[in-house]
């Protein structure tokens, strides 16, 4: 019998890649045969009559006669049947059709695509349910992921586990470091991280060597990012019409004559002055292999992103990470040792981005255009010394953003494990892995001497330096064992232990008179002031935190028809006193695969997979400053000053809280109901859950009376519930060799609603003096109300004549706004009293969004690859407030054009006075849809080495892109981006969101980039 | 074993267990009640001092044109004026009751410390902690008469008390202090800290006030006329007080470099002040100070401020050659000052507070610069650190002498010979003069408005009433104090509503508001 050469690729059948690492063997001389390779290829010498049989994990084995072909390829078809797909769970991994919870997995190769500097904004509408927003458009900066809705009124950020180890957050990571990122949104699922798992569990898996071909891959990508949309503010004419006219409203004299209006120009465009297009770059080298013992992959990788506010000077984010994993089997396969660790050293630098008072873009929002850049020696102008209204007072905002924002940061963060895993006996496994998650920071700063204004100066060359390290240590121990009784009935059992210390220190130094006057020399060794008064040195040990867990899950099934999960968590933690140190977290869910049935045969030709599933859970939330229990006693800021001498103080103490020693986590509980489906030989993949998710017990501050004389103790108290719905499909559809594409679409639409805050009032009031200075309350967590929904007077329009003032009569006729005039707003008087005070406020808007959503579209033709990722919100409102209501010279928005001056003019926006009457009561004026669908993504690829079909190209893969990353956002939100992630906060609440006080909007970025490998 | 794992306790705090053991916790515990004192006097917004003046018949509330009309609502005692105000002062009244706390904390751990051989320290602490309450309590009670009294912690919820046992517990607290603070002279003690001489000046103080307002013959049966007289004679004999020459030279604004500073022998009390706040928490500042300051302008030797005005009646009143007119008062045309910024000024009358007022200098480069740029870092909002006197040796004198003193005509003559200098004539004593010298003496020191009380409603609200024309952002409007609204407010100032209903009603919201 003659031998030939045989060779093809096996791609899968759902969506047309390769499959590598497939077995090929000659059917009855199973040692005959080798595996494809990356781009599921594979060559053999065999018999011309033989039978290959094509296998692998996850697929249906195909048999195929050789028959003297030369060429055979083969599309597997996924069989449900055998191991299907696995996904990443809590201390495991699972088969996705066992899983009873509602969780979800995305790829890294989709969050790679999106070519973001941050893994979590690559998620962006892929997830439903989860709802991920920038804080601020800044480099670096971090986002805000909420999950099924605002849970908490402290921290709604969920639990991550980056390979095993907990960490704060993943915007260190770099994407193309990620194999895959799993969210675990309900509570049974979440449950096997018990007392931290209450907003949810994010769960990040490195990539991992695999056994087969070595490879080198190599991805750059080079980007411009510019302002995408741009706020009109008033130009130099309309601002002086405008000043004229608040004046003559307010019964003065105008303060421009027509001739300096005509010849005023346009003036200073601040926001022209304030963005400038930046650079955002990256090169990531990776390597990847393995034998049959040992595998490994790492990679070294440098990213740049300039900031578009004042360009790479005055904000930059710049990262390099490197990764390594390996993993290696010893006796036999019976002891596997690895390890993952990943690396990053950041160097960052920002601009103020917080409130109302370190905002570099609010005071460019409020410096009239008037206002000169420079001086006529070319110097940033300075104030000091004008009289002119247009001058007096005003700081060039460019120049204090320059002077204030001479900083360098640098972090250096390790997070990683090693582990043994022991294989005791058949599926009876031992693990024990070590994790650590360490970070060291440093950073000074250096303000130079200078006079903006009055105020706006320094007198003094000042330096602050900050240095800080800690890390967190986690040992866990893991025992699992798998086994059937009867053939039908699968168990898989685990129980482990967790324990974690973290501890950390830090240090803080400021000092004056530095010798040199710039950054690189701004270090505390350089000043000479000897004066204490004038020097800060600050420093100290964080608190420690523990804790210890004990954990076990039980899964089974039978046939993998009817499945059982159910979890048990014991957590034990330093953060409370010994008798409510420790919280029990249980959960179980249950499923039914429907199509396993007998009944469901008809319907098996369009209807592949239908699985049900309920579960319910709880789940606990214990961020909270630790040592509430304890009746501390403070020496920090206390202090007096005895005799003559200015700033000579004497220490002193004094007691500092009321202890609470019954302090005990948040809890949440959760039900969710939902199924999977597949549809039409697996191209349609449907998921729906229905959830409702009550968190209670917040840790609020206790109402406390002000004859308590002392902090006010924390409490469990008050709680929200969440409802919801989420759908997600996926249409993935090969039409032919040549063309394949796919259709993504997710939703949730969510409801959120406080109850039973103990205090008399129901309320946890919000922060005044926010919006402007002496702003009124404006947002609150209230019973019967969305958590931090906004609260102010509503509105019916403006006041057009005399007569409707005159016409606007309580039940009893008295004048209800006895004071307006024509052109002033119409306040409701909600409660009907005749009077317009503080309880005619009401809810006039919510931040929550009703629907978050995304879509995806994705095609493959020939060479060509093409990706489109939209997300989008509907359903919220935000508060905008740009100008400081106490000072009657600051600019407006153009929005102010369409303002009431003259009976009919506007029904909308009141008239301008000099006292900002209609301006300085918090009303539904403030008050702007959010409802926006971004464009996020759009990638246009061209693989060379697959057009070139050249055997033995030099590479696997090399491909060029074109992307634009930010590229429309729809929405009728008048400022620079809808997407306002910013909220008021302080060292006790965090559930204010949805205010745009001059928001750091997200970049619009044309990229190109290229991805090799070989 | 867990558990013990488990264990972690604080380093950087201590705890009450380990704390208040040996007579030095006891001294840093009393500078935090010091502390206390500090923050709540010295706050920005509506305290104790700015309340005085703004209610008082000397300034109105001013501030900036398109303020919030917060400060009118307590200047025309009526929160229709600004209804969203039904908090005026709740940030004082938490730092107040914080204050006593602290006091309250150390007075009930004291005797665990052991002060075997040192008793004598031990009451001297006792007696500055306690002359701390009764000063605190002496102004919370004056401003809102009906207060929750506590003299030990307590987390309940306590109804406010009849007046007369807070006046108890604050005649017993400086009987105290009177006693066991050591009679040395006043320059033997720091500046800031409790004398005896305070202790003694100010039940002086409280006796005339509770006297006074509620028309009683003496202080809750515990301090008699005579009692008092006799503790402020010896004051006079054996305290080492005096007066300051010059009056002018008892306010830096305007005795520029003649200033007798901030330990001077005529200060009997005052709460210290200096420029070491910041944004971190540090609070050691005179934060009212910039509310006084002429509206964002500044002109040597004044600084920038927010603009509370003084009513050009108070510069009237001055007789030409009584040189506390210029010491007391900043007049923008008498001192030809080129105030612009009548469109930022509301209620602008052409007259500043001189007695506290932020102050600018010239920095090295010639630029007229807040005070604060030149002594600290410059934050002008923050570091203002001028002390406020409480109490000054001539008030001794004047109560002394209304008190029936037998050098009554002698006490009185010194005061205003100092005043009026060679142009001195003697004016006969009596209780009509010696009130009309007060206002002279002691305006914008936060004395006037609880003088007029003590003299009975009627009285006060007739002087306090007013109809006078200001500038409102450079247009002429009338501005309207009802002489009822003082009468049904008994000029006590408003509780703060957060309070009543965290009390659930508990607390009660005083008649007029």
């Amino acid at each position: 019998q003659s031998s030939i050469s045989v060779s093809g690729t096996v791609t899968d059948a759902q969506n047309g890649v390769p499959v590598p690492g497939a077995s090929v063997v000659v059917k009855g001389q199973e040692g005959k045969g080798t595996s494809t390779d990356f781009d599921g290829k594979f060559t053999l010498e065999i018999d011309a009559n033989a039978i290959l049989v094509f296998s692998y994990i996850g697929y249906k084995t195909q048999e195929v006669n050789v028959n003297n072909q030369k060429t055979i390829n083969i599309i597997l078809e996924t069989d449900i049947e055998s191991l299907g797909e696995v996904i990443v769970i809590g201390y495991g991994v699972q088969r996705k059709e066992l899983t009873t919870g509602s969780n979800l997995q995305i790829n890294g190769d989709a969050l790679e695509k999106q070519s973001t500097t941050n893994a979590l904004q690559a998620m962006q509408g892929q997830a439903a349910g989860v709802q991920i927003t920038s804080t601020s458009g800044q480099p670096g900066e971090s986002l805000n992921v909420v999950i099924r809705g605002l849970g908490s009124t402290y921290s709604n950020a969920p639990l991550y586990i980056v390979d095993g180890v907990q960490t704060s957050d993943i915007s260190y990571l770099n994407n193309s470091d990620i194999e895959n990122i799993s969210v675990l949104k309900d509570a049974a699922s979440a449950a096997i991280y018990g007392s931290q798992a209450a907003n949810g569990v994010i769960l990040v898996t490195t990539k991992k060597g695999k056994k087969g071909k070595a490879q080198i891959t190599f991805d750059q990508y080079f980007g411009i990012q510019t302002l995408a949309k741009k706020v009109d503010l008033l130009d130099a004419v309309e601002y002086m019409t405008i000043m004229n006219e608040s004046r003559i409203n307010s019964g003065q004299s105008r303060i421009y004559s027509e001739e300096q209006i005509a010849s005023a120009g346009s003036g200073t465009d601040w926001m022209d002055q304030m963005f400038q297009d930046a650079i955002t770059k990256n090169y990531t080298l990776g390597v990847t292999g393995g034998s049959e013992n040992s595998s490994y992959s790492s990679s070294l990788s440098y990213l740049n992103q300039e900031g578009i506010v004042g360009g790479k000077d005055n904000s930059y984010y710049e990262r390099y990470n490197f990764r390594f994993n390996s993993e290696h089997k010893l006796y036999n396969g019976r002891v596997t040792f690895g390890e993952n660790l990943s690396y990053a050293w950041i160097n960052n630098n920002g601009i103020g981005v917080g409130n109302q008072y370190n905002n570099a873009l609010r005071s460019a929002f409020q410096v009239n255009p008037l206002f000169p850049m420079y001086d006529e020696n070319g110097e940033f102008f300075n104030s000091t010394g004008y009289s002119e209204t247009w001058l007096q007072g005003v700081s060039n905002p460019y120049a204090q953003m320059v002077y204030s924002n001479q900083n360098e940061y640098d972090t250096q963060k390790l997070v990683g494990n090693v582990y043994f895993e022991f294989e005791l006996l058949k599926d009876l496994r031992f693990r024990t892995s070590l994790g650590i998650d360490y970070y060291a920071t440093q950073g000074h700063t250096f303000t130079p001497v200078y006079e903006l204004s009055v105020y706006s100066f320094s007198n003094q060359r000042k330096v602050t330096q900050n240095m800080g390290k800690g890390k967190s240590l986690i040992w866990d121990n893991l025992l699992t064992y798998k086994f059937n009784l009867n053939e039908d009935h699968h168990f898989e059992t685990m129980v482990g232990t967790s324990s974690y210390k973290y501890d950390g220190h830090s240090m803080y130094g400021e000092n004056v008179e530095l010798i040199f006057d710039d950054l690189s020399h701004a270090w505390l060794s350089n000043a000479s002031n000897t004066d204490g008064a004038l020097i800060t040195l600050t420093g100290g040990p964080d608190v420690i935190v523990k804790r210890m867990s004990y954990f076990g899950r039980l899964n089974y099934n039978y046939k993998g028809k009817y499945l059982l999960n159910a979890t048990f968590r014991a957590d034990g933690t330093s953060q409370f006193s010994e008798n409510n140190r420790w919280g029990y977290f249980p959960s179980v869910s249950a499923g039914w695969v429907v199509t396993k049935e007998n009944f469901m045969d008809s319907s098996s030709n369009w209807l592949n997979y239908f699985k049900l599933r309920a579960s319910y859970g709880q789940v606990g939330n214990q961020n909270v400053e630790p040592f509430q229990y304890l009746a501390r006693v403070r020496s920090q800021f206390t202090n007096y000053t005895f005799g003559e001498t200015e700033g000579v103080l004497t220490s002193g103490v004094y007691p500092y809280n009321i202890s609470n020693p019954d302090l005990k986590w948040e809890v949440a509980e959760e039900i969710d109901l939902g199924f999977d489906a597949n549809l039409f030989d697996y191209k349609l993949n449907i998921n729906f859950d229905w959830y409702r998710k009550e968190q209670k017990d917040w840790l609020i501050e206790a109402p406390i009376l002000a004859t308590a004389g002392a902090e006010a103790p924390i409490i469990n108290g008050g709680s929200v519930i969440n409802t919801g719905v989420e759908l997600a499909l996926t249409f993935n559809n090969r039409v032919n060799e040549n063309f394949s594409y796919n259709v993504g679409f997710n939703g949730a639409y969510n409801k959120n609603k406080v109850g039973s805050i103990p205090t008399e009032d129901g309320i946890i009031h919000g922060l005044t003096g926010q919006l402007w200075d002496n702003s009124p309350e404006f947002y609150r967590a209230e019973n019967g109300n969305p958590l931090g929904y906004f609260w102010g007077y509503e509105t019916t329009g403006v006041f057009q004549t005399d007569d409707e003032v005159n016409n606007y009569v309580s039940g009893s006729g008295d004048l209800i706004q006895p004071d307006a005039e024509p052109g002033d707003l119409i306040y409701v008087d909600q409660d009907g009293n005749g009077v317009i005070d503080e309880n005619d406020k009401t809810k006039i808007g919510d931040p929550n969004p009703d629907f978050t959503y995304g879509f995806s579209i994705g095609a493959n033709y020939k060479a060509f690859d093409f990706s489109l990722q939209a997300n989008g919100i509907a359903g919220n409102q935000l508060v905008q407030s740009y100008r400081n209501q106490t000072g009657s010279n600051q600019n407006w928005t153009t929005e102010i054009l369409d303002r009431w001056h003259g009976t009919g003019s506007s029904n909308t926006i009141p008239k301008v006075t000099t006292d900002n009457k209609n301006f300085n009561e918090f009303s539904d004026i403030y008050i702007k849809d959010g409802d926006f669908l971004r464009i996020s993504t759009v990638t246009l690829g061209f693989d060379i080495a697959k057009a070139a079909k050249i055997n033995n190209f030099f590479a696997d893969q090399m491909r060029l892109y074109f992307s634009v990353l930010n590229l429309y956002t729809f929405t009728h939100y008048n400022g620079m981006d809808p997407e306002v992630g910013f909220g008021v906060s302080d060292d006790t609440y965090n559930f204010s969101s949805g205010v745009d006080l001059g928001y750091y909007p997200r970049p619009r970025t044309y990229m190109i980039g290229m991805n090799i490998k070989f | 074993c867990s558990n013990d794992f488990l264990n972690t306790e604080p380093v950087t705090d201590l705890t009450d267990e380990s704390f208040y053991q040996i007579p030095e916790h006891a001294y840093t515990a009393l500078v935090g009640c010091y502390d206390g004192m500090q923050i709540v006097t010295g706050a920005s917004g509506r305290t104790f001092y700015t309340a005085s003046e703004v209610m008082s018949d000397d300034c109105f509330g001013g501030l900036g044109h398109s303020d919030p009309y917060d400060y009118q609502a307590v200047d025309e005692f009526d929160v229709r004026v600004a209804p969203a105000y039904q908090n005026l002062y709740n940030d004082t009244w938490i730092k107040y009751y914080q204050a006593i706390y602290r006091c309250n904390v150390l007075l009930q751990k004291i005797d665990q410390i052991d002060w075997t051989g040192q008793e004598n320290t031990r009451n001297r602490y006792v007696g500055e902690a306690r002359f701390i309450r009764a000063y605190l309590y002496f102004e919370m009670v004056r401003l809102w008469e009906n207060i929750p009294l506590l003299t030990e912690p307590s987390t309940d919820n306590i109804p406010q008390a009849d007046p007369d046992e807070v006046y108890t517990v604050i005649a017993q607290d400086l009987l105290y202090a009177s006693e066991n603070i050591p009679g040395e002279t006043y320059s033997s003690t720091p500046g800031g800290r409790a004398t005896r001489w305070a202790a003694k000046s100010l039940l002086a103080r409280v006796y005339l006030y509770y006297t006074g307002y509620y028309g009683q013959s003496d202080l809750v049966g515990l301090v008699s006329r005579s009692g008092a007289l006799a503790h402020l004679e010896d004051v006079i004999a054996l305290s080492g007080h005096g007066l300051v020459s010059e009056f002018a030279n008892l306010w830096p604004a305007a005795s520029g470099n003649d200033y007798a500073g901030e330990s001077n022998e005529e200060i009997v009390f005052s709460i210290k002040y200096t420029y070491t706040s910041d944004y971190n928490g540090n609070t050691d500042g005179n934060h009212w100070l910039v509310l006084f300051g002429m509206r964002e302008f500044m002109y040597y030797p004044y600084g920038n401020g927010w603009g509370i005005t003084v009513n050009p009646k108070l510069y009237d009143l001055y007789n030409a050659n009584d040189s506390r007119q210029m010491a007391s008062v900043i007049g923008i045309e008498e001192e030809e000052i080129p105030f612009d910024n009548l469109e930022g000024q509301r209620e602008y009358t052409g007259y500043y507070n001189k007695k506290y007022t932020p102050m600018s200098d010239y920095d090295e480069d010639g630029n007229l610069v807040s005070v604060t740029q030149i002594v600290a870092t410059g934050d002008f909002q923050i570091e203002q650190f001028q002390d406020y006197t409480v109490l000054r040796y001539a008030d001794v004198l004047l109560m002394a002498a209304e008190l029936g003193s037998a050098n009554a005509q002698s006490y009185f003559d010194q005061v205003r010979q100092r005043a009026y200098g060679n142009n001195f004539t003697q004016l006969s004593v009596s209780q009509e003069n010696i009130m009309a010298e007060r206002h002279l003496e002691f305006a914008l020191e936060g004395i006037r408005y609880w003088d007029l009380l003590r003299q009975g409603i009627d009285t006060a609200a007739g002087e306090i009433a007013e109809s006078a024309t200001v500038l409102n952002g450079g247009i002429e409007e009338t501005k309207t104090i009802s002489a009822s609204n003082v009468q049904t407010t008994k000029g006590l100032s408003q509780i703060p509503s957060t309070q009543i209903t965290l009390s659930g009603g508990v607390l009660q919201q005083n008649t007029g508001w």
